[in-house]
């Protein structure tokens, strides 16, 4: 398997590894962007997602 | 449908229907008609006596959510109904999926009392399934497309930066009208307690005594209708009531209702009372969307192992 490099820190990361990584990174900014679209109290989201979250079966809105 | 229930078959038999049937019902759709049929060992209908009702909402299902967890478990609606040929008839909108329990005791004319409980099961609609199906495909294969992206074959790999603004997370609290006044119009009285979602809220209809007189021949059309949907969730149409009606109701959705009554007396004119009710509104915690976030990061992962998946499966080629 390849090993990534990262030519300017120096580091080398299987890409097994790497690929982790990124999985891991975009796991959580896709989790953070669920939780602001389907579960925050922030009015501006809430309203205009609100036929949205009705419309998923099983994400609570009231 | 007719939910038959030969309840102590020597003394009273109670039946119970809904229209439509209860298989094509569902959750914030329209409203059902709620029959409830009462007759003697004999089979003829009671022909004098009342029904008390109680109607509570299914319990949580377990790990995931309804739109309404707040009602999940609570007692929706309580109120005594006068047998009209040994019928009573009420409108009801049923707010979530699952298994609503009603139970129902009567009270005939000469003091035999007879109850039973009856089991609603509200399927959820099918285009909320098929919307919810379509959105996890959609997840899926925004990972599958990533999966492919992250993984690196032949050339060297680098780490994507992903950048998004989130915005921040503010909580408010929705305070609304702590107290709904009593209105008063001539002689008549329409009294609600201040409505909170999840709690039953008590609606009571009462007519003076120095009113318009022959209390005893009033028939009371009491509506709720839910303004921002214009969805009647409950109605009953010409109850005969004694100078007085009183139930006690959740209201599910934290907006604003409107409660009609239309009390009609023999040659006199209806007299009608509206009441607005600001419900207020109980939003879930954030911890309870927590299951359906989970599955949907469960099925973007997927999309992510798909994806590297076939694209390693392409290399070995």
């Amino acid at each position: 398997m390849e090993r990534t490099k990262g030519a300017r820190l120096g580091i080398a990361l299987s890409e097994r590894l790497s690929f982790l990584i990124k999985s891991g990174i975009f796991l959580s900014i896709c989790g953070a962007t669920l939780f602001i679209a389907l579960a925050s109290s922030y009015p501006a989201v809430r309203d205009t997602l609100h036929k949205v979250r009705h419309s998923l079966a099983v994400v609570p809105c009231h | 449908m007719l939910l038959g229930s030969p309840l102590r078959a020597e003394e009273i038999n109670i039946y119970f229907k809904t229209s439509p049937k209860v298989e094509f019902l569902r959750p914030y759709a329209d409203p059902a008609i709620l029959s409830l049929l009462v007759t003697a060992a004999d089979g003829r209908a009671l022909e004098r006596g009342s029904v008390k009702i109680r109607l509570d909402a299914p319990k949580s299902g377990g790990f995931f959510s309804t739109d309404f967890p707040f009602v999940e478990g609570t007692r929706l609606t309580e109120l005594r109904l006068p047998l009209r040929q040994g019928r009573a008839n009420w409108k009801y909108l049923f707010p979530i999926r699952g298994e609503y329990n009603l139970f129902v005791e009567v009270e005939s004319a000469d003091g035999k009392k007879a109850g039973k409980d009856f089991q609603i099961k509200i399927n959820e609609n099918g285009y909320k399934w098929f919307l919810l199906g379509g959105f996890c495909l959609g997840l899926f294969l925004f990972g599958f497309v990533a999966g492919r992206v992250f993984t690196a074959i032949g050339r060297k790999a680098s780490l994507v930066v992903l950048i998004t603004v989130l915005a921040l997370v503010r909580n408010e609290v929705s305070v609304l009208e702590a107290q709904e006044p009593a209105k008063v119009v001539g002689t008549v009285r329409l009294e609600i307690d201040p409505a909170t979602v999840g709690k039953p809220t008590r609606v009571r209809w009462s007519m003076d005594d120095g009113g318009l007189g022959a209390k005893s021949m009033i028939a009371l059309t009491l509506t709720i209708t839910h303004l921002e949907e214009s969805k009647v969730i409950f109605a009953v149409e010409r109850v005969p009531v004694a100078g007085e009606f009183a139930m006690t109701f959740q209201f599910v959705d934290g907006s604003e209702h409107s409660v009609v009554a239309v009390a009609e007396l023999r040659g006199q004119a209806p007299v009608r009372t509206e009441h607005r009710v600001s419900v207020t509104a109980v939003e879930p915690p954030a911890t309870a969307a927590i299951p359906a976030i989970a599955l949907f990061l469960f099925v973007i992962a997927l999309g992510l192992g798909t994806g590297r998946w076939s694209k390693l499966r392409l290399a070995k080629r």
